[in-house]
């Protein structure tokens, strides 16, 4: 069970880290990176999903003659669109950064909290 | 061609392309980029209000992409729904017009409010695509464009919320707001991906069909209800909300507050009409109605002691939205029962929806006075300002509308939804209607303190020069001003024909899930 | 168009409210006009009653918005710094929050 079960496993440790990179660090730079290894994960997580034992891609004109044992492609679908807005959103987050550092001097998520109460 | 089957598309297409086109067009001259913007907001608003004409008329609408016409959602020999869906029923129409019409008012007073920077036409283009996200979000029937457009509305919001970016609590603010967001989004992937694993759909009708009260729903739901609900500001993960609404430009703002209410148009699309009765668990709306009851009395007892006008109303969002989580949560309870339903169930849904609305209006009012008072005191902090009622009497007039409605004073819109919340909240234990009061006479202390310190009172030296606001910025008011006028004077024909058709359209789940299969379950 | 909103327990119509809004509005003005005119302008008649203080001599005389609702604050002051240690603005924190949030619903969920 362990061993057919491994991806979903490294998935949830994957995720946790990110999660946990998220809530303790306290470098602006490495909670970015905590967020991008968590949407790699979540992503991963999609394709492992369409697996299936011995299947072929899921492109007609590739595949052999009478087989019908392929990969789900709606997956992968779903994983390009969110490495898409991964990407996106991890570009803008590191500009945010460089602008922060512009305005506060410091990386260090705890001295940035002008606003608070 | 039939332009009317083609609206849903319309709707989301349009503020799409404008985005992308926004940059061209402004290359002509500021002038044509204003003229550009005003029109296609209108337009938007025009094809939103078409919808839910239609939709009042005719039933719920399907809008299938991709398909060789518009309604072919199950192609010949497939048992599920395979292409992108859009369903519009009574409850989605009538949040997106009124979102189109705050996007309407934001668009026009940001004509004139934000002129500090260059590239204004970028700050136009993302209001467009944040318009579009908010609608998407609003308008559709499948899961995964639900988390896409999720994410191209807070991507935009994103950029928006920084935009005086030689600011650095704007900065500071969308930092805060992004990272919140983002572990939300990628929570709803996961639990989107849970969906696909276990059940094989995407599509929200079809999983309303197939989704049983299975361990896996049950995290699911979890994991949609928590990341849906931060995106509300519901109470402990409420503190990126006074800080982002805070630091963004009034006219932002505005839509940033129908994107927290389409966050909960598509919460309550998850309780009510994919899981319904097959939540399994009493344990889903006493979490709502408790958080509800704590984002209340949290939210506007943090908003009585601010002295900053927009962290102030910030804060007060968060306390609306708890009306708005603990009346669903009274809903969901009385979901299986048919007395109940009928007894308070319903009522309490219909008192939910009016209260989105509502708010949508009057916050949005709020918001836009507050960035008035911006404009002309040139500071946001209330011991600074004071007697500018004599300098700006169309906003201390418009202010003092929003801030009634608000407080539930009779006879502004505010009142009737939040008494219908009151009646059937009551229901189900007096103490969640004691709570509910109790956060009406904080909210009316708190807004008296602003219009008093603000408005009222001698007239200070230093705004000897303050004039009126200019006039875009009073239209762009004005069409709030007229909704909330028009819904508080017409209360019955509000709730007959606009909000108790919503409020059947979603507790009805067997409607919503034969909208898309065709009636053959 | 202009009929009563129902509820279970009773009835909201805003046309009577209006009304009676202008009956009442009206009695106040008249009570209001049967008051005295003739007060001397300038003497101790027109000065402000600071509750038999001594009124400061400023230019403009406000409350401003920090020192209003003093009496409230002051009797919630537990409640209050609780509240306010727990908006610290720490980014991080937000986070922390949410997990929170969701941990407990998960765990009362599955449980």
């Amino acid at each position: 069970m362990i061993s057919a079960n491994l991806p979903y496993f490294v998935f949830a440790v994957l995720f946790l880290i990110g999660l946990l990179g998220a809530l303790l660090e306290t470098n602006l730079i490495k909670i970015g990176i905590a967020i991008d290894v968590m949407e790699s994960a979540a992503n991963m997580f999609i394709i492992v999903l369409g697996y299936r034992n011995g299947g072929y891609i899921p492109v007609k004109f590739l595949m052999p003659e009478g087989v019908t044992n392929f990969v789900l492609p709606t997956p992968q679908a779903l994983t390009l669109t969110a490495i898409v807005i991964a990407l996106a959103t991890s570009a803008l987050m590191l500009s945010l950064i460089v602008m922060l550092y512009r305005h506060y001097g410091t990386l260090d998520v705890r001295e940035i909290r002008r606003l608070r109460g | 061609m039939n332009l009317m089957n083609h609206l849903p598309a319309l709707a989301l297409a349009v503020p799409l392309l404008a985005a992308f086109a926004t940059p061209l067009v402004a290359a002509i001259s500021p002038k044509a980029r204003n003229i550009w913007v005003t029109c296609v907001s209108a337009l938007v608003s025009l094809i939103v209000f078409g919808i839910l004409y239609r939709v009042l008329t005719m039933g719920t609408q399907i809008y299938v992409m991709g398909a060789p016409s518009w309604n072919i959602s199950l192609p010949s020999g497939f048992a599920i729904p395979v292409r992108i869906i859009l369903e519009v029923d009574a409850f989605n129409a009538l949040v997106a017009f009124i979102a189109s019409l705050s996007a309407l008012a934001g668009a026009v007073y940001g004509l004139k409010f934000v002129r500090k920077f260059t590239g204004l036409e970028f700050y136009s283009a993302l209001y467009f695509l944040l318009t579009a996200g908010t609608l998407g979000m609003i308008m559709t029937g499948d899961l995964f464009n639900f988390f896409v457009f999720l994410e191209i509305s807070s991507v935009a919001s994103f950029g928006l919320i920084a935009f005086w970016r030689d600011r650095p609590e704007a900065v500071e603010a969308s930092y805060k707001y992004m990272l919140v967001s983002q572990l939300a989004a990628q929570l709803v992937l996961v639990a989107l991906a849970f969906i696909y694993g276990r059940y094989g759909v995407l599509n929200m009708a079809a999983f309303s069909t197939v989704v049983q009260p299975d361990l896996i729903s049950k995290v699911v739901l979890v994991f949609l209800l928590v990341a849906l609900a931060m995106k509300c500001g519901s109470f402990p993960m409420h503190m990126w909300m006074p800080d982002a609404y805070a630091e963004a430009p009034a006219s932002v703002t505005v839509l940033l507050v129908a994107m927290s209410q389409a966050s909960l148009v598509v919460l309550c699309r998850f309780c009510f009409s994919i899981y319904g009765t097959a939540m399994g668990t009493a344990v889903i709306p006493w979490t709502l109605i408790v958080l509800g009851c704590a984002s209340m009395f949290g939210g506007v007892s943090m908003a009585v002691v601010q002295h900053e006008v927009k962290r102030l109303m910030g804060y007060h969002s968060v306390s609306q939205v708890g009306y708005m989580l603990t009346a669903f949560g009274v809903g969901l309870l009385a979901l299986g029962d048919k007395t109940a339903m009928d007894g308070f169930g319903l009522t309490a849904v219909a008192g939910g929806i009016y209260h989105m609305i509502n708010y949508i209006l009057y916050k949005g009012l709020l918001f836009l006075c507050a960035g008035a008072l911006y404009m002309a005191a040139g500071s946001r902090d209330l011991d600074k300002m004071g007697g500018l009622a004599r300098k700006m009497p169309v906003t201390s007039a418009l202010f003092l509308i929003a801030a009634a409605a608000i407080s539930g004073l009779p006879p502004f819109n505010g009142f009737v939804s939040k008494w219908m919340i009151y009646e059937s909240v009551y229901a189900v234990h007096p103490i969640l209607m004691v709570v509910a009061l109790v956060s009406s006479v904080l909210t009316l202390a708190s807004f008296v303190k602003v219009y008093q310190t603000a408005f009222l009172g001698p007239e200070r030296p230093q705004f000897a020069e303050t004039h009126e606001v200019p006039r875009a910025m009073i239209a762009g008011m004005c069409v709030l001003a007229v909704a909330i006028l028009v819904l508080s004077l017409f209360p019955s024909w509000t709730v007959n024909t606009l909000v108790r058709p919503a409020a059947e359209a979603l507790v009805n789940k067997a409607s919503y899930g034969a909208a898309v299969m065709g009636g053959a379950l | 168009m202009f009929s009563s909103v129902f509820s279970g327990a009773g009835f909201w119509d805003a046309g009577v409210w209006l009304l009676m809004f202008v009956f009442v509005g009206g009695y106040a003005f008249g009570i209001r006009r049967m008051g005295r005119s003739d007060y001397k302008k300038g003497t101790d008649q027109d000065e402000v009653y600071y509750s038999g203080n001594v009124m400061p001599d400023v230019d403009v005389f406000t409350v401003p918005a920090s020192s209003s609702y003093w009496g409230f604050r002051e009797a919630l002051k537990g409640y209050y710094s609780r509240l306010s240690a727990m908006h610290t603005g720490i980014a991080t924190e937000y986070v922390g929050w949410f997990v929170l949030t969701a941990a407990v619903i998960l765990v009362l969920v599955i449980v």
